[in-house]
């Protein structure tokens, strides 16, 4: 009983994990419209345009 | 704005600017177009702060005009400019864009954490303090 507990609660922490992966979306970066460090604690990207 | 995060979390933030010209904003497209060629002779960032002061004012002309205000070699920026060389690439940030849910501008992603339209900087700052911390930081009292 104890096992099939423990088995489900590793599937829901994997799921979450899983999920919270999918949902942070990856971007490319062009050097060139960066600012900052590449290895900053924090990317802050902006989708913009001029008008 | 932007410059100001940089400046009150120095290396502690990158920013990357992505290309979202709107079909609605007939210029958007041809100015981000005109940003990149700025930017490969060395101006982007330059370029990008001249053309929201200068906005909505994107005619051909006029882009060439604020190349020109920089002082960057005209000839070069304008055969770049003609030739479409960024469009591709500008094109690929809009469907990357959308592919993220980006449906509007301007729309942030802080550390993957989506945020849409203009905000106050305490909007950065509470993201960034999370994303730092993973705590906002308190609402000043007032003394």
């Amino acid at each position: 009983m104890r096992r099939v507990a423990t088995a489900l609660l590793l599937i829901a922490v994997l799921s979450v994990a899983g999920a919270r992966a999918q949902e942070a979306p990856k971007f490319t970066v062009n050097p060139v419209m960066a600012r900052g460090p590449a290895d900053a604690p924090v990317t802050i990207v902006e989708f913009s345009d001029y008008q | 704005m932007l410059g100001r995060i940089i400046a009150e979390y120095p290396g502690k933030v990158r920013l990357v600017f992505k290309d979202f010209p709107l079909a609605s904003h007939e210029g958007a497209l041809p100015a981000a177009e005109a940003a990149r060629c700025a930017g490969d002779l060395g101006r982007f960032w330059e370029y990008h702060d001249l053309l929201f002061v200068a906005q909505p004012s994107f005619a051909r002309a006029d882009l060439v005009g604020y190349a020109s205000r920089l002082g960057l070699p005209v000839d070069r920026f304008t055969t770049c400019l003609d030739g479409g060389q960024h469009r591709q690439a500008v094109r690929a940030d809009l469907a990357e864009g959308r592919a993220a849910g980006v449906r509007g501008t301007p729309t942030f992603f802080v550390n993957g954490e989506r945020m849409v339209g203009a905000r106050p900087f305490e909007a950065f700052r509470a993201a960034i303090e999370q994303a730092l911390n993973g705590t906002a930081p308190r609402e000043p009292k007032n003394p």
